[in-house]
């Protein structure tokens, strides 16, 4: 069947908006995605003093915030990286300074293990990474996400235990 | 014999009324298999039977019996008995509801499923045998036969130690050959006295973010997922290498997490010792800071 275009009331010309009018922001290189796990009491906080201190810092990580980062279930950690992480940065208060006194012990074991492996599983150790970053600490935010976009830039695009390419 | 001392042993225990139900192994279908066996009367305790192939650990069992008013007795090899203590250490079961009844264990053989029976004495043990270092149980209440004399086992993180000398593509290609296999059956989760939650969160609805497809990524996500949740609280029994229709060498994972627990956290045996905490459920002040 075809249709009488020739019948239908004529559609209002679309025009391209002017070229000048939005600013090209698609990245001219691969930039890492990074999920950082953010203590709720210490590291969201040294990034809250990371930006209201205007510092610079690569536009890689996406914070989520847990209210500790013996919060943070591994399986978080492989989800992230089948959806699509790069990298992985789980980041809490200094050991002894846990809000919940003793939760980031408790981390410190378990992503140790977690981090080995992940390594016997064939990913690169440097893709996920745990940190001490307390609430006064900005510079040290600003650092470690600068070093690890890096790291992982060197590394490439992460391609294992991803849920479709 | 042993089966003749568990028999007797058995009758005992149900005609007294000390027990309510006797967990054990009867002959199977075939001859190469041995299937977990509920008595409860004194009359069927001649179905009873111990030989090279009760592999089966019945320490789980004590799962089903947790809620039953009466004692349960339950036969134990020397991976049962740090089961039983897995589960007691976790408050799944109680001291005084079990009555432990100790085997030494000759360890178990590995049979070809042929319709006709073979030479017993010349098949090879099980693989979860031939790593095994606790023969005699840690636990009892009471013990028939002998102690059998503690074995020389091979070392059981060769093979681990071998695939960290690879390099990191080479470990993922192995692992990806392997999960490929996986078809998350959770015969492996069914089986492990440490997989002992109520509810798996395998099993459980509504959490998005944990897939339940059989995918390469959704079964690498299982298989570490499960290592994780049994960090530390492995009693090494090797059942859900055993019991995988796919042949995954699961304990090649377990015990690259026991080997990388007792590296960084000091020795530790689960399963050995009720008062000992598993590494994972507490801490040192001065535990390795690789994380600054």
């Amino acid at each position: 069947m075809s249709i009488n275009t020739e019948a239908l009331p004529k559609q209002p010309e679309v025009t391209a908006p002017a070229a000048t009018a939005i600013p090209d922001v698609t990245p001219k290189e691969w930039i890492p995605r990074i999920v950082g796990f953010a203590c709720n009491w210490c590291t969201y906080a040294g990034a809250d003093l990371a930006g209201l201190s205007r510092l610079h810092y690569p536009p890689t990580v996406r914070l989520i915030r847990v209210p500790c980062s013996g919060r943070t279930n591994p399986q978080f950690i492989i989800r992230a990286f089948q959806r699509g992480a790069d990298g992985v940065l789980v980041a809490g208060c200094h050991p002894g300074d846990c809000h919940y006194s003793t939760g980031n012990y408790f981390t410190r074991r378990r992503f140790l293990l977690m981090q080995r492996l992940l390594e016997y599983m064939g990913m690169d150790p440097r893709r996920f990474q745990a940190r001490w970053i307390s609430g006064s600490e900005g510079p040290k935010f600003q650092q470690v996400v600068t070093q690890m976009s890096e790291d992982i830039k060197a590394l490439g695009p992460n391609r294992k235990m991803r849920d479709a390419e | 014999m042993i089966t003749e001392q568990m028999r007797a042993i058995a009758k005992d225990l149900l005609e007294k009324g000390e027990v309510g139900t006797v967990i054990g192994w009867e002959k199977g279908t075939f001859w190469y298999n041995s299937t977990p066996l509920f008595i409860s009367k004194p009359e069927q305790v001649d179905k009873l039977v111990f030989d090279e192939f009760c592999a089966n650990n019945l320490a789980k069992y004590l799962l089903d019996f947790k809620l039953a008013e009466t004692k349960t007795a339950v036969f134990v090899k020397g991976c049962d008995a740090r089961a039983v203590n897995r589960l007691l250490q976790d408050n799944q079961v109680s001291r005084d509801k079990v009555y432990l009844i100790g085997i030494p264990c000759p360890g178990m053989k590995e049979a070809p499923k042929t319709a006709q029976p073979q030479d017993i004495a010349g098949l090879p043990l099980l693989t979860k045998c031939k790593m095994c270092a606790t023969p005699n149980p840690v636990l009892f209440d009471v013990m028939v036969g002998d102690p059998v004399p503690d074995k020389k086992v091979a070392d059981r993180f060769a093979a681990v130690e071998a695939l960290e000398g690879k390099s990191a593509d080479e470990k993922y290609a192995y692992w990806g050959k392997m999960f490929e296999k996986c078809i998350r059956c959770y015969a492996c989760r069914n089986v492990c006295p440490a997989c002992n939650c109520r509810e798996c969160c395998f099993d459980a609805n509504g959490l998005n973010w944990l897939g339940k497809q059989n995918n390469l990524p959704e079964t690498q996500m299982f298989s570490m997922t499960r290592a994780m949740h049994v960090a530390g609280r492995c009693i090494e029994c090797g059942e859900c290498e055993r019991v995988c229709p796919m042949g995954l060498p699961i304990m090649e994972i377990n015990r690259k997490v026991i080997k990388d627990l007792n590296e960084l956290f000091g020795p530790y045996d689960a399963g050995m010792n009720l008062d000992d905490r598993p590494p994972l459920g507490t801490y040192k002040l001065d535990d390795p800071e690789k994380f600054m």
